[in-house]
């Protein structure tokens, strides 16, 4: 990362500032370079709406964050470079994701960065507005339409148009618009003045992206023209052509996406996974209209990665689980802690493909199938990541975290990820020592004595035993006599262990001690 | 950017305008003439609630509600999702069925009203409700699965299991066959239960719950090789598996691996530190040590955390006993026999200790007792012999002597169960002051070189069933009784005569380990 490694005040000042994510004696050892860390970088956004590219064209790799804002009230689109924020602007609204993707054949061959933000595609070039593509309109309901075209030409009255309409929602498989469902929701009073203020619009149902991934639509290259693959609200995915923006594809869910992952090519053959809200992850091929193969979870899927040809699917139950591309369980690993975000981590020049997640627990985990080959601590819990090349460094790991911080490492370039490298072996429980009660010298005293003198203890304490039960009987009679006996508050209880206790006193010693035992407790209470 | 700013305006306005009051909001609403999308930030919320980041998630819900005014389904439902995280179930069922008034064709609302019925403990109402639900979806393995769980708490077995194998024809998870594996639990039928967990473990071979509950199950059945088969298992998915640890424990301290044992513990110890059975075992680790101290300590420990368990009040019994404090072991012997009254060794533990507390006459009433619970341990009776021996009752002695050859007898014809050498020892010496020897001699050593002989060649079932630690415990008593040789004579001969009872004890700790988790009534068929 040339911003970072040239100023050299800068990483002074981020290591200064980093006192907590590895001490030294572990930096040594670390398979990262501290690059950067800002905990009030003031960036909160999810892993979908991180994205690396060279929007230039002149081999600086920036970093695109669509930014949600603190507390998601003031959406911003911020490109990075190196540790500073090169520019910003205004987002019209939440952006649910970004992408960046090479539109055209044409050099200079800039990539186009993408953000979807509600029904909308917004499309940059150059940090340029270029575009905007908006979904089409959901198709009406046609009695519906029917019901407010009546009521257009008054042919209709607010009652009987409220009366239809609560028939078409209980039992229409399309949905209502908001115009009819606000409507269904007023007083009689207000009816009349909403219908004469909304009859004459044309009723309109209009649905939001959720998710959006890139798909590359005819080589496998590096630099090969993408398509964008859009997952909506109404339960449905599109494929975008990249240059003319119109749908090429539209494919049907059971439920609604939520993270997307593409392999193939359009034109060719491709694969689709989407986890989707019901907690199933679906998978479609290039000819299915409707999914394939379907993984049911039973819980929700947190993050969706391929590695390769396994799918790691990330779950609210604190773990990892590794699915083949036909939906067959591989493997599961349990996390320590809940899983906020995951991405994918590759390092060409080895070849390594690996998962990386992070944790509540402020650790950033990474994964090649179910073995573990690191551990990031971080010093707040990570909420997204994004690893690839930035500025000039080929692998760098981008995290934001929970309050807003931004962190940046850089992967050594010596550093070769091994099997193990995480924790292996016995947990370290096992080298505790067990905490063994200790005994004093009075007890061991005791011991010795009883060992010598145990049967007259025994004789002592039967004999005392019995003395008390002789008072108790005796002191019980007496307050029967006298009429002074206490009258139980709970009704049964000492009363009714008295006279189990006499009666008892024919079976053989054992029994007869073991009553005495909880008869000694009772009388005082 | 002009496009991009004046969409701002556009989404900003509903926002801005809400506080505004009525009169300001109409004239407004003309103009604006658009109704906010619904749907608008269901994804955010989604996301918010997977990360469970519940406070940002309800902050999202509570804008998207006051925007739609109280129409967005989807906000709605994730409160109530939260709102039964957080134990607010009947708010939650409240929430829920609203949604399922705003889309009353969703299969999804419906189960979750059913499932917050359920909570509230109301089952026939949720059965209800989940059959309304199947009506609407009749492939979701998950209504399937919840009616059965319904009909296992009100107790229809039948209903259940047929609920719970459709939803297994529907898809297959692991807690379909939980729950079906505890129904047959419930019934009591142990190999079904099995059967049903060995499919469950082909099917998903890495979950450590299943694999330690057919650990568990094949423990109870005394198949100790495919017990520890599947603990192992559990165990390299899961080093830290509570459960596991304590069968697995339990088993090698069966084999005399005492310092293994110990060593496996202190995971658990780490991670549960009060757990009874836990501090049990490591009290027998101590004793199969003969740090009968330590022991001690832990066992009272044990007993402190559980002090109505048996188990521990038996082994505390049984330390005591070997320290020849005997007046301590006579009551926790007294005191485990109070809560378990039905187990004829313990009494013969009484009254061995009664003998030794040179108490006869009550001694010979818990043999008696003894013999009369137990049917098929030839210790009560070599033991009563001995006694009655030592007492001049030659008759009496030799009835129990023949007594205890029929079920040498039987035991030798059903299992392949061997005896300890101490006891055949004894028996021997027994038979030959009663001068019934020379016929009796044959049926031992005979048994014996049989037994010697399994235990080298055969299977690690056989030889687990050997108790290693008991033997042990055997030769501290012998080194402090020194008379004995001179069996007939005096009561030394007795106190030493008497203490092999401590063998069949020994298994005890095994079935010790278990029992919390396997649940108890196991022990009890």
């Amino acid at each position: 990362m040339a911003a970072a490694s040239s100023s050299d005040s800068d990483c002074g000042r981020a290591e200064s500032a980093q006192l907590f994510p590895s001490s030294p004696s572990n930096e040594a050892s670390s398979k990262w370079l501290d690059a950067h860390y800002d905990p009030v970088a003031n960036i909160h956004t999810f892993s979908s709406c991180l994205a690396l590219a060279d929007l230039h064209g002149d081999g600086e790799y920036k970093l695109v964050v669509g930014d949600l804002g603190p507390g998601g009230q003031h959406p911003r689109l911020k490109v990075l470079k190196g540790p500073t924020v090169l520019t910003e602007s205004p987002l019209p609204a939440l952006p649910a994701a970004a992408a960046t993707f090479l539109m055209e054949q044409h050099e200079p061959r800039t990539p186009a960065l993408a953000l979807a933000s509600g029904p909308c595609v917004y499309v940059y070039k150059n940090l340029r507005p270029y575009f905007k593509f908006s979904l089409p309109q959901l198709p009406p309901n046609p009695l519906e339409q029917d019901l407010w075209n009546q009521a257009k030409e008054d042919r209709i009255d607010p009652l009987t148009l409220k009366e239809m309409l609560e028939g078409i929602r209980e039992k229409a498989e399309v949905p209502l618009s908001v115009q009819s469902l606000r409507f269904l929701q007023l007083e009689l009073r207000e009816m009349e003045a909403f219908v004469s203020q909304h009859k004459s619009k044309s009723i309109k149902r209009q649905t939001v992206i959720t998710t959006m991934t890139t798909l590359k639509k005819n080589l496998a290259d590096e630099d090969a023209v993408s398509c964008l693959v859009l997952g909506t609200e109404n339960k449905e995915l599109l494929v975008l052509d990249p240059e003319a923006f119109i749908i090429l594809a539209k494919m049907s869910l059971p439920s609604v996406p939520v993270f997307l992952d593409v392999s193939g090519q359009f034109d060719v053959e491709f694969r689709l996974a989407a986890a989707c809200r019901n907690g199933n992850i679906y998978i479609l091929r290039r000819d299915s209209k409707r999914p394939k193969y379907c993984i049911e979870l039973s819980a929700q899927p947190v993050g969706l990665v391929r590695v390769h040809k396994v799918l790691v699917v990330g779950s609210t139950q604190d773990s990892l689980h590794g699915f083949t591309h036909k939906g067959k369980k591989l493997w599961t690993v349990q996390m320590p802690a809940a899983i906020l975000t995951m991405n994918l981590l590759e390092q060409h020049s080895r070849g390594l493909q690996a998962v990386m997640a992070g944790l509540a627990n402020g650790e950033v985990r990474i994964y090649r199938d179910k073995t573990l080959l690191n551990v990031i601590r971080t010093p707040d819990a990570v909420t997204s990541l994004c690893f690839g090349r930035y500025g000039r460094e080929d692998n760098t790991l981008i995290m934001t975290t929970r309050g807003g911080g931004l962190i940046i490492k850089i992967l050594k370039r010596t550093a070769v990820f091994v099997e193990g490298g995480g924790e292996a072996g016995p947990p370290p429980a096992q080298a505790l020592k067990l905490n063994v009660p200790r005994k004093t010298r009075l007890y061991v005293d005791q011991t010795l004595r009883e060992r010598e003198a145990g049967t007259a203890m025994h004789r002592t304490f039967q004999t005392d035993l019995y003395l008390l039960r002789l008072r108790t009987a005796r002191a019980y009679v007496q307050a029967l006599e006298s009429s002074l006996n206490p009258v139980s508050v709970t009704a049964r209880e000492p009363l009714k262990l008295h006279a189990v206790d006499w009666r008892d006193s024919d079976g053989y010693g054992t029994r007869k001690k073991t009553v005495c035992f909880s008869n000694c407790g009772q009388p005082g209470g | 950017m002009t496009k991009l700013r004046s969409f701002r305006r556009h989404c900003l306005l509903p926002r801005t305008q809400f506080p505004a009051s009525a009169e300001s909001q109409k004239p407004r609403l003309k103009k604006a003439q658009e109704f906010p999308i619904l749907e608008k930030q269901n994804w955010l919320i989604h996301l918010h609630y997977i990360r469970k980041d519940y406070e940002a998630c309800k902050a999202v819900i509570k804008e998207q509600l006051q925007e739609t005014q109280g129409l967005c389904e989807y906000a709605i439902y994730v409160q109530a999702l939260i709102f039964r995280l957080e134990g607010n179930i009947q708010e939650s069922l409240e929430l829920f069925q609203t949604c399922a008034v705003l889309s009353p064709q969703c299969a999804d609302n419906l189960k979750q009203v059913a499932r917050s019925l359920f909570l509230l403990g109301k089952h026939k109402a949720a059965i209800e409700v989940y059959n309304e639900a199947a009506k609407l979806n009749q492939t979701d393995w998950e209504i399937c699965h919840n009616l059965g769980v319904c009909y296992i708490y009100l107790k229809q077995f039948k209903k259940a299991q047929e609920q719970l194998h459709n939803a297994l024809h529907l898809n297959r998870h692991d807690l379909t066959y939980i729950m079906l594996g505890k129904i047959h639990l419930l019934e009591g039928d142990l190999d079904k239960a099995i059967e049903i967990y060995k499919k469950a473990v082909e099917f998903s071979p890495e979950n450590t719950e299943l694999l330690t509950t057919l650990g568990l199950l094949y423990l109870q059945l005394g198949i100790y090789q495919k017990a520890f088969e599947h603990l192992g298992n559990a165990l390299t998915y899961d080093p830290t598996n509570y459960k596991a640890i304590l069968a697995a424990g339990s088993m090698m301290q069966t084999h005399g691996d005492f310092d293994v044992a110990l060593t496996k513990y202190r995971v658990v110890a780490c991670a549960v530190p009060e757990s009874p059975p836990l501090w049990n075992n490591i009290g027998m680790c101590f004793f199969g040590k003969k740090k009968y101290v330590a022991a001690i300590s832990c066992l009272k420990r044990a007993n402190y955390l559980a002090p109505f368990d048996w188990k521990i009040l038996y082994n505390l019994g049984l330390v005591h006993l070997t320290m020849q404090q005997y007046a301590s072991a006579f009551h926790f012997l007294s005191a485990a026999i109070n809560f378990q009254p039905k187990m004829g060794e313990l009494y013969m533990l009484l009254a061995v200790a009664l003998t030794n507390l040179e108490d006869p006459e009550n001694a010979k009433r818990a043999y008696a007792e003894a013999i009369r619970l137990d049917k098929c341990n030839p210790l009560v009776n070599l033991n009563y012999a001995v006694l009655l021996y030592n007492q001049g009752e030659k008759q009496g002695a030799l009835a129990q002597y023949q007594e205890m050859e029929k079920k040498v007898h039987l035991l030798q014809d059903s299992s392949s169960l061997e005896f300890d050498a101490e006891m055949v020892d004894m028996a021997q010496k027994l038979g030959a002051a009663l001068q019934v020897g020379e016929a009796l001699v044959w049926t031992k050593p005979v048994k014996d070189t049989k037994s010697k002989h399994r235990t080298t060649s055969t299977s690690k079932a056989a030889s687990l069933q050997q108790p290693l630690g008991s033997n042990q415990a055997l030769g501290q008593a012998m080194s402090s009784a020194a008379a004995y040789g001179k069996l007939p004579s005096g009561a030394g001969g007795t106190s030493h005569l008497t203490k092999p009872p401590s063998l069949p004890l020994e298994p005890q700790p095994t079935v010790e380990a278990h029992p919390n988790e396997a649940s108890a009534q196991i022990r009890e068929k």
